[in-house]
């Protein structure tokens, strides 16, 4: 029984950083109210995000858009970069090789919109480890202003976007941007469990970090910066061979002392059509990547997890009238709260707006009861980094140092071999 | 001229797919493709294989034919005007028997009215022929799946190859070379019933994007090749 009380009490724990955690949110989403302030409610779009009140002349804003391969719903998202109200931009695409799928979808957005400046860049580049570095520099060095913006294929946005996160630009000590991300378009279980992580750890412990600690915790779905701060910083040969590329940017960004901003306007990532395997295998790396980056604070993700700290006692020892009842209405909570996170975020002020496009598919209500089964599977993923400092990415398997900076697997001694039995095993139940 | 990116078997829930009319046509257009044939089942109920099909509204029918055709042409405009994608009507003619030597699948693209699966083969090439379809055998030879082997129009062929514009040469992830040894016209498709199933052979087409040059390009099989298409 003092084994339940430990847990329950570090359940109750997990479930009041839980709380925090939507304050922060909630905290995050409401700055665009405190923007429109005196305005009525009617306001514009332009008084919404504050445009129209300022002298601010949007700058024009060059937007990397590195691919690989086929994103759900890629020709919508790469579309709603075209569609952007901004007076001046432009878009690169930036592919490794001819026969990527991509290409095609690419080929397809720029006859569609010929009078945008779209160019398409295809080159190889191999100077680093991290594929999406190497698919950016020869976007970089294509790109004609100041302001860049580096976004990633499976993300979609409103025709606000660009006007919303080039504002914060006002302020010259802010050095970088980045934005809320909201997960949509779940059509199969293991793109419903991305989604609603997306929507509650992911959204939540990125409000946390802003908010309460001023960590800058920056996303690579979405970063503006300018090319000078980037050139200070080394630019992206600093994180060639980095896994976590957004977060070291944003880092270095905050050590040179400038400011780095987490825009209220949610950009949504576009997950359709995934597997649980993809699901797992993602977390699974974001994982190991969070224990290289932080250490012995990854120990506080597993404490904030209450409904798997709640689940423990249950699974390992008793399954008695006590745990059982703590373990559901602990699931129970967790749920609401999911439901409530989800319903902030896919209510933001960008959506009320009336901006489109948005897509129409998010979740259904239903969708939330799934919630605690993405907590426990997500519970047993956090165990994964501390046995294993490997990764798979694009094929090729590395390890994760300090910093998440990958070094390649080598080829001979025990860990070699040690992958190559494992291999061997499932290519044999494959 | 760029190549056109081609799948022309497609079922969706009209038969035994697992995804909507509309979420196929969006899935193919978001992936940048150029052509695609809606090919729904038309089983033929003189079995009872074929009685549990229909049971289970497992084919396409007699009686929503007409809707089945209007839904197509609905979201063929949509996919033309959002993804410049040419979307053709189709149906796969499926005589379904308890022995792979004895069935048949038969692709008719480009289809405007009802062929019922039932008649013989004779009567289902000559009405096809008619409607100016475009006839394709589909796979034709073995296949490593159980219930997906069609053998008759294969072993039949000195017989029927005249009535037939292409034979599947491959299909999904498997790969018929007896057809190119016997130097027929080919193309490649997905037999596509779930969304995984995208990323398989297809067709690649050097023609104008239209229904008629896309039904010549095949039938004279000049300027087709297949790709595996792979994320």
């Amino acid at each position: 029984m003092e084994i339940f009380y430990v847990f329950a009490g570090i359940t109750i724990f997990g479930l009041i950083c839980y709380g925090l955690q939507i304050w922060a949110v909630r905290s995050t989403l409401k700055e665009d109210k405190k923007v429109r302030g005196s305005e009525d409610g009617n306001a514009s779009t332009s008084q919404l995000f504050n445009f129209s009140s300022s002298q601010f002349q949007f700058p024009p804003v060059s937007i990397l858009k590195p691919l690989k391969g086929l994103d759900d719903n890629l020709f919508d998202n790469l579309a709603s970069f075209c569609a952007q109200d901004y007076p001046e931009y432009e878009i690169i695409f930036s592919l490794q090789d001819h026969n990527d799928p991509a290409f095609k979808v690419v080929r397809k957005i720029r006859d569609k919109y010929p009078e945008k400046d779209i160019s398409v860049i295809v080159e190889r580049c191999d100077l680093g480890l991290n594929p999406k570095v190497n698919n950016l520099i020869p976007a970089y060095k294509a790109s004609k202003y100041e302001l860049i913006l580096i976004s990633d294929s499976n993300v979609m946005v409103g025709n606000n976007y660009l006007k919303a996160i080039t504002k914060h630009m006002q302020d010259p000590d802010v050095g970088l941007v980045s934005n809320m991300i909201r997960g949509i378009g779940g059509r199969t279980i293991g793109s419903i469990l991305e989604n609603l992580h997306l929507n509650s750890f992911i959204a939540g412990s990125v409000c946390f970090l802003d908010k309460f600690l001023k960590m800058p915790c920056v996303i690579g779905k979405s970063m503006l910066m300018r090319k000078r701060d980037l050139e200070v910083i080394s630019g992206f040969k600093a994180v060639k061979d980095v896994l976590a590329e957004d977060y070291v940017i944003g880092k270095r960004m905050h050590g040179i002392g400038k400011k780095v901003v987490l825009s209220n306007y949610a950009v949504n990532n576009v997950n359709e059509y995934w597997g649980i395997r993809r699901f797992i295998n993602r977390h699974t790396r974001w994982g190991k990547l969070r224990w290289r980056l932080g250490g012995i604070k990854y120990l506080s993700e597993l404490i904030g997890n209450p409904v798997f700290m709640a689940s423990l006692p249950v699974l390992l020892w008793e399954p008695s009238k006590i745990t059982i009842s703590f373990a559901l209405l602990v699931s129970f909570l967790k749920v609401l709260g999911d439901s409530y996170l989800g319903t902030l975020i896919y209510d933001t002020e960008n959506r009320r707006s009336g901006e489109s496009p948005i897509h129409p598919f998010t979740h259904s209500p239903i969708h939330y009861l799934l919630s605690p089964i993405k907590d426990i599977i997500i519970g047993f993923i956090w165990f994964v980094p501390i046995l294993s400092n490997t990764v798979v990415w694009r094929g090729s398997r590395y390890i994760i140092g300090r910093n998440s900076v990958l070094s390649p697997m080598p080829e001979s001694n025990i860990w070699a071999w040690r992958y190559r039995v494992a291999d061997a095993i499932k290519a044999r139940l494959a | 001229m760029v190549m056109l990116l081609c799948d022309f078997h497609i079922h969706t829930k009209y038969s035994d797919g697992s995804v909507e009319l509309g979420r196929v046509v969006d899935l193919y257009g978001q992936a940048g493709f150029d052509v695609i044939s809606i090919t729904d089942h038309v089983v033929n109920g003189d079995n009872p294989i074929g009685k549990l099909a229909h049971r289970f509204r497992l084919s396409v029918t007699a009686e929503n034919f007409d809707e089945y055709i209007a839904n197509v042409k609905y979201e063929a405009e949509r996919a033309w005007s959002k993804y410049e994608m040419l979307v053709v009507p189709g149906v796969e003619i499926s005589k379904n028997y308890i022995t792979p030597e004895k069935s048949a699948h038969i692709l008719i693209i480009d289809i405007k009215e009802f062929i019922p699966a039932c008649l013989n083969y004779e009567k289902i090439f000559l009405e096809a022929k008619q409607q100016d379809t475009l006839i394709v055998a589909c796979h034709p030879h073995y296949l490593s799946e159980f219930g997906r082997d069609t053998l008759f129009l294969w072993n039949n062929r000195d017989k029927y190859a005249k009535y037939i514009d292409a034979w599947e040469i491959a299909n999904r992830d498997d790969v018929f070379n007896v057809i190119s040894l016997k130097k027929y016209p080919y193309i490649a498709s997905s037999d596509f019933h779930r969304t995984r199933h995208l990323y398989s052979w297809k067709t690649l087409l050097n023609c104008e994007k239209n229904t008629g040059s896309v039904k010549q390009c095949i039938r004279h099989n000049k300027g087709v090749a297949i790709t595996l298409f792979r994320n």
